[in-house]
Formats: structure tokens, sequence, C-alpha cells
């Protein structure tokens, strides 16, 4: 039981040359840190204040930092085993503070912690524990990042995170080494030694890697705005978004510098994995580039050296980058900020969005078609105008309202709440509800929609709405607050599944093998309003549920938002083909779709892929199936 | 190269017309309005003009206090200045009228060039432009879709019928009626509309202006098309309706 009764070895004294030497290491090392930290701290604070940053309410930002930063939850759970290995090593550095201000204490002869004490006896075994799997972790990350090789960790190979694994590893073992000499030995002190200036040599490298993330992203995680994609309001009149270094805001730049090169955003970017120029990760790491370069009062272009102008109107606002990210990068709201700097002030041109930026200036959809078309399907399918005394307003928006397939959607929709004996109404005039220009960064035209809608509810006294359209409900709820209250808002996959229980469960004609369904999760409902079940539980009503390899959270997207539906011909691959290809991959007899924009790409996509194809609808479609043929409305 | 822009507030081209109690106008109340489309191609390539060869675009628009928000779109999309012409009576004065009221307007700018829309989405009437080319006594041109500067004055492209176009020089200054459709036009972003602003609209009136009111042209009624069905069936095999449509098509409708 000799290692039981062995505690951590420390030289008990001191030369004056080796406290010297450790003095002048010591302050070496600090000021290799600070001079390239303090110039980024600098600049950090020197950034744009975030006009609409609140600290309250200050319960949740403390609950993200536990969740995502102390516990390692998003990182663990979104890559587990390197996710594992990384929040030992993480565990391990906060059991390690306790221990390395005690081992710099004891070369000045104020050493608090005594081996021979009940407290530190107990600590330094319990530090030793998370060094051993601190040690194996580092080795785990080594391994993967040098021989596994990821594609997402970039084609260069960091040597610097080489250097990094190994210096952390010389800190674990000659911690766990000392527990194995005495304390006069000369053993002792080399171990001593050999730790203290694998320490004094870390410091320094820290703000010159990517490793800076050790000292920003728990500020950075505790600081985010805290809601997803949410994107900012532009303060006063020469605020037109992200334009040039002047308009980086101290959260923007902070979450520049907070980018730890992971490369999860990119994994999971149907932009990235298809061909395109965008990689999210380059934006972020564009940002920090120009930071570095120009600092944040340079007037210098945003989109030019470092970002390109293509790459960000690429972006579908799927918001999967955003999900992803460990350190709290706010991936979706800085490339709406780059689009609305381009847009805002005319310097996207680009024929596909200057024809649907016009079709919204004059007209009231998004399709470009005269809003008799809308007056005529409301009239031929009867639908009731909302007048007050009805539950829901039932809110077509442009698919719903214009579109062949949408309209499917909502007559389908109808026939369940008819058959409910829900009460709804459709308004006379409706107005897109922006999303498309919001997404790409048109504010003046989102302002203008969003005013005259909310106008037009208001003096229809709209309490509820219900919408088939993901992106209709989040735009509703959340985008048009900036203006006014809007009215309480559902996408009907709620509704239905509210009412799941008083719906038909739909028999297969042949029990032994039920219809496969297999649900596509939209961005929009997923993501962005963490509607995951509802529509499943509705779609299990017509058949029994397969999943997709990427489902849930991680859902891949359609290809259609961000106003992308509206811009014409994809670079590389078609977002739309490559999911499609993965729903009908899993041999479901029935995609569902729960968005009508998806509901259109797919349906695109799988005329392209030809024979043998699952069909496609909507979950509300799938609901009104299972209904008494006649006289049920 | 200062150019002056005429432009018109119309209703907009999905509204919901009814005829006033009157029957000799509309019903002006509940209507959405907008820029004339051929004066916003008209506004397009005055700015384009300018961005090439520096200037100044000039947009001046008669109408009642509605047509402000006209104005400040054309300022926003990169109108220098505007002049409001205030007339509550547009509806009431023919396209001489009207023509001289934007004629008096636009003469002490001494303009390079006088760009308007062909015609206006609501009346249709195309004469106002040429009009106001005879008032301020200049030459002009109609249907453009394209204008190059010269030397001596500018090189235009017409539009002519079944797909012909016709290239004329013309000196300046003059008049220029454009058709919709020869430029992409711009959208309107924040940062213009901030501009906008600041910028100048001279309010002027028609008796400042000292611009006879009394029309030559009067306008008796104004009535809604009839909708009349005339659907016919083509009775027959596929080869006997079909030749019964060509003869219809050729000697019936016109069209082949």
């Amino acid at each position: 039981m000799t290692l039981l009764s062995a505690t951590l070895a420390e030289p008990q004294h001191f030369s004056l040359f080796e406290k010297l030497l450790f003095a002048g290491l010591a302050i070496a090392s600090g000021c290799g840190f600070w001079r390239r930290f303090g110039k980024i701290l600098d600049k950090i604070l020197q950034s744009k204040k975030d006009p609409s940053f609140h600290l309250f309410p200050i319960g949740k930002r403390i609950g993200d930092f536990v969740w995502e930063v102390l516990f390692q939850a998003k990182v663990i759970r979104e890559r587990p085993l390197p996710g594992l290995a990384h929040a030992f090593v993480f565990w391990a550095f906060c059991t390690f503070v306790l221990v390395t201000l005690n081992h710099c204490a004891v070369v000045l002869g104020l050493g608090f912690l005594n081996p021979a004490g009940q407290f530190a006896r107990f600590y330094f075994y319990f530090a030793a524990a998370f060094a051993l799997t601190c040690a194996a972790g580092i080795l785990g990350l080594f391994v993967r990042r040098f021989l596994v090789r990821p594609k997402w960790l970039g084609e260069k190979l960091s040597y610097q995170s080489g250097v990094i694994a190994l210096l952390i590893f010389v800190l674990m073992a000659t911690y766990l080494a000392s527990f194995f000499v005495s304390d006069a030995t000369p053993a002792a002190r080399a171990l001593w030694w050999l730790h203290t200036l694998a320490l004094l040599a870390f410091l320094p490298l820290i703000p010159h890697t990517k490793h800076l993330h050790l000292v920003l992203s728990p500020a950075t995680v505790f600081l985010s705005r805290g809601t997803f994609s949410q994107i900012p309001p532009l303060s006063g009149d020469e605020d037109f978004g992200l334009v040039a270094g002047t308009d980086l805001t101290q959260l923007v730049s902070l979450q520049a510098w907070s980018c730890v090169e992971c490369g999860r955003c990119t994994e999971h970017c149907p932009a990235a994995n298809t061909g395109k120029l965008l990689n999210p990760k380059e934006i972020v790491l564009g940002l920090r580039g120009y930071l570095n370069e120009y600092g944040p009062s340079s007037e210098q272009p945003l989109l030019g050296k470092y970002n390109a102008q293509e790459a960000v109107f690429q972006c579908t606002t799927c918001g999967a980058c955003e999900f992803q990210c460990p350190v709290g990068i706010e991936h979706v709201p800085i490339l709406v900020g780059l689009r609305r700097g381009a847009v805002n002030t005319g310097l996207w041109e680009d024929q596909h969005g200057a024809k649907l930026f016009l079709a919204l200036e004059r007209g009231s959809n998004a399709l470009g078609l005269s809003p008799t078309d809308r007056d005529k399907f409301i009239q031929r399918m009867e639908l009731p105008l909302f007048d007050g005394t009805q539950e829901y307003c039932l809110w077509l928006g442009c698919m719903g309202g214009y579109d062949p397939k949408g309209r499917e959607i909502v007559l389908a929709f109808t026939r369940v709440m008819s058959y409910l004996g829900t009460s709804y109404g459709v308004l006379r005039k409706e107005k897109c509800t922006g999303d498309p220009v919001r997404r790409l960064g048109n504010d003046l035209l989102f302002q203008q929609l969003a005013e005259a809608n909310l106008e037009a509810l208001a003096q229809n006294k709209v309490k509820k709405i219900v919408s088939i359209c993901p992106h209709c409900v989040r735009t509703i709820q959340e985008d048009w607050k900036e203006y006014s209250t809007p009215p309480e808002i559902e996408h009907h996959s709620e509704f239905l599944a509210r009412y799941a229980h008083r719906l038909p469960k739909q028999a297969s004609p042949n029990p032994t093998s039920p219809e496969t369904i297999v649900f596509h999760d939209p961005c929009y409902l997923g993501r962005y309003r963490n509607v995951y079940d509802e529509p499943r539980t509705v779609a299990a009503l017509a058949g029994e549920l397969v999943e997709a390899p990427r489902s849930r959270e991680r859902s891949f997207c359609c290809g259609a938002g961000g106003g992308l539906a509206f811009l014409g011909e994809e670079t590389g691959e078609r977002v739309s083909h490559n999911r499609a290809q993965e729903l009908a991959a899993t041999g479901a007899q029935t995609i569902a779709a729960a968005c009508p924009f998806c509901n259109t790409m797919f349906r695109d996509a799988l005329a392209a892929t030809g024979e043998g194809v699952p069909q496609l609808m909507d979950i509300a479609q799938l609901a009104a199936r299972g209904l008494p043929q006649s006289g049920s409305s | 190269m200062k150019i002056v822009v005429a432009i018109k507030q119309v209703p907009e081209r999905d509204a919901q017309v009814r005829i006033d109690a009157a029957g000799k106008w509309i019903e002006e109340s509940d209507l959405q309005y907008a820029l004339n489309e051929s004066d916003a191609y008209a506004l397009e390539e005055a700015l384009q003009l300018k961005e090439k060869h520096s200037g100044e675009v000039i947009v001046v628009s008669a109408g009642p206090e509605r047509v402000g928000t006209t104005i400040r779109e054309a300022l926003a999309k990169g109108a220098d200045r505007a002049i409001h012409i205030g007339c509550d009576d547009l509806g009431a004065r023919d396209a001489l009228g009207v023509a001289r009221l934007l004629a008096a307007a636009i003469k002490p700018e001494n303009p390079d060039l006088v760009l308007t829309g062909l015609q206006s989405e609501d009346l249709g009437l195309g004469q106002t432009g040429v009009i106001v080319a005879e008032l301020l006594g200049l030459p002009h041109a109609t249907l453009i879709l394209h204008v190059e500067r010269t030397e001596t004055g500018v090189t235009v492209k017409r539009e002519l019928e079944e797909g012909w176009f016709q290239t004329i020089e013309l000196p300046t200054p003059a008049v220029l009626t454009i058709q919709s459709g020869g430029n992409k036009l711009r959208y309107a972003t924040l940062m213009g509309i901030k501009r906008a602003k600041t910028k100048e609209v001279r309010r002027l009136t028609a008796a400042e202006l000292a611009v006879d009111a009394a029309p030559v042209v009067l306008l008796e009624q104004v009535t809604l098309p009839q909708k009349q069905k005339s659907t016919q069936i083509l009775p027959g095999t596929a080869k006997e309706a079909a030749a019964a449509l060509v003869e219809k098509l050729k000697f019936e409708v016109r069209v082949l």
C-alpha cells in the first residue's frame, strides 16, 4: 500500500536562484499571454455595444452556463466520444485550479495545501483521478486529430494543437508521477520543474491559438443572446446591419475569437455539404481575420477580403450550425447581419432577389401572383372569412393561399378542424409575413410587411392564429415583436397533436405490414420552435414511423429557407435532392412533411429521382385521410 | 447631365377598382397606390444615366398629398430632389391640363433630358409626355427602351411592333417616353429611405404655376368593362376541331 500512504511529492525548499528563476519565467509567461490577449480584449471592448443586450433574466444564463460549460452537455451530446474526452480535459482543468495555485505558491514558501493534511490528501487524490482521465482524454483527442483526421477539422493539420496536447499530457503525467517519489529527492524537484515549465509554456500559447476558447468561451456562452437565431433590431438611422468593422458588436467580436475550429457547424451545414462556397466556420474565422487585420473601428467593408458575398447568400438559415456550436457562436444573426449590410445599402444585386423584393414592394405575396387568385380560392372553397366570432384565424400564408399544393394542405387541415368542431376564419387580405425578406436582410420591406399585417390583425381583432407554415409561425411570433405584440400563434402540428386522441387511427389494409412513414423535421419547426414530438404524434395516426439518419435536432434542411426558395439555381448538388434521397433511402412508403416549403422542395426533388419514390404528404393530409369520407365537414 | 423624370402615382395593379357615385371617376378611398410602372423604368433609366455620366435626377409629380409616398420612394431609389405639384383634381384634368402643370414646373429647371413613362396604368392615354415636349418646345421620342449619351445629344432605341426596333439620334434637350422592361428595376433600400428624408421636396400649386385648369376634353362617364362569356365548344374529331379552330383564329379573332 505504498501508493495510498504516499501523497503528492513537493520539494520543500527552493534556493534563491530557483525562486528568482521561477519569478522571471512566470512574469515572462504572463507577459507573453497578456501581450496577445490584451490586444484581443481591447478589440472586443472597442467594438460597438450591443444595443439590445440585456443581462437579465440571468437565471437562464446561469442555467445554460452550468449545462453547456460546466457539464459540457452540448459538447458530449452532439459528438459523444470526442465530447467525453474533451469533458475529461475540461473537468481536470477545473480541478487543477487549486492544485496549480498551490503548486506555484510552494516555490515562494506560501503553499496552502499541506500534503500531510486530510483535505489536501483527499484533494490531491481527487485531482489525480481527473489527471488520469484527462491524460487518457487528451491522448484520444490527439489520436483523433492526427491519425483519424475527420474532415471537419480541416485539411491542414494543426501542429499547435499537437504541442498543446503534449503540454497537457506532460502536466498530467508529471503530476501523477509525483505520487511515486518522495519530497526531498531530485526526482521530485525535476518533476516539479517539468510541471512548472509545461504550465508556463502553455499560458502564452493560449491567446495565439484556438485554445483561446479556454478563456473566452465560458463568457461567450454566458453572454449569448440566449434565444435561437435571434436577429437583433437595428439601432438608429445609421445602422444597416453588418457593413463594416464599425458595425461589429462586442458579442460578434467575442464570438469571432471564441471559435474553437471544431467544424461541427460545417459538418451539419446544408450548403457546405452540397458543394457550395459557404462554410459557417470560415465565416466566423473570416470575421476574426478581419478584426485581426483592420480592427473594430475600420470602415473597410466586411464582405471582401475575408468573407464573400456569394457565400453569405447561400445560407438557408436552417440554424444547424448555431444549434451545434459548443462555444455559443450565433451564426444565423451573423449571416443575416452580413446580408442586411449588403441589401440595406443596395450592394446586393441578384436578379431573382430583386424580383422577389419588387414583387413584395408592389404586391402582397412572395410568389408574385395577383391577390385576386387568393380571393378566388377562398370563394371557390367557401372558406369562412374571419369576423371575430371564430376561435382561430387561419393564416394561409403565400404557399397556403397561392400554391396549388399548399392549398391542398390548407384544405386538408380545414377538414380536420371542421371534424373537430373548431371554428376558424381566414383574413380577407393577407400579405407575406416577410419571412424571406427578413432572412435575406431587407429590413425596409420586412418592416412594411410586418406593420401592414399587424394592423390588419388588430383591425380584425384576431386573438389566436394557426398556420400550416413554420416560417409564418416563426416570423409572426418572434420577428414581428420588433414592431408590436402579435397575436398568439401555433403551428398546425401543435393543434393537431392536441386533438390527436379524437382523430381516427388509420388501420392498414395489411395489418402485418403497416404503412411506414418517415417524418422530416422542418428547421423552422424543430430547431427554431423546439417542436419535434407533435408532428410525429399526428403522423403516427396514419402508420408506423421510421426515422431518417439525420432527424430531430440534427435534421437536414430542404434547401428552401432563408429566402433561397426564391433565388433560382444553386451551385453544386441541390440541398433538396440530398435530403429527399436520404428520406427515400429509409424505405418508408410515405414522407411526411410539416412545412409547405419543404413539401414543394421534396416534390421537385422526388420527381427528378424518378420511379418508385415514396409518396409525399403533409401531416394534415395524413390526419385528414382517416376522416369519414362524406358529410364530415 | 440634368434629368427630370415625371412620375405618376396610380392605383396598385391588383386593386379592386369601383366607380364613384357620380360615375365620373373611381372611388379613391380604400385604394392602395403605387408608382406607375413605365415611370419606374423612366426613373431607372435616369438613375443609370446619372451613375454613368454624373449629374442630377429630379422627379416631378402632380397629385394630392398621398403622392408624397411615391415621391419619397423615388428619392429612396436615388433621385436627388423632387417637385410635388399639389393638386386634388387630377382626375378632372385632361392630358393637356396635366402636361401644362408638369411643363410649367419643369421649364425653370432647364434639364438636358425629360423622361417619363410612355403611358399611365390608370388612364393609359399615352399623351402627357408628348404634350410636355410640345409645350416645352423640345424634340421627343416615344417607346424608348434604352438611352445612350452622345457628344451632341442622345441615341435611343425605340420599340416598334412585331419585335422590330428603331435606333434614332436626338439633340438634347429632349423629352423621351420610356417603355417598361428596358432595364432591371432596383429595389428600395433602408439606406435609401433614410437618406431620402433629408432630400428636398419643393411644393408648388397649380395657382402658383398659373396654369389654366379648364379641360379641353370632357370626361362623360367611367364604366367597368362588361364581362361576357363567349366560350364555344368545337365539335367533331380532333382533326375537324383543329381545322375549325384555325379558321376562327384566322378570321374571327385574327391572331394568326
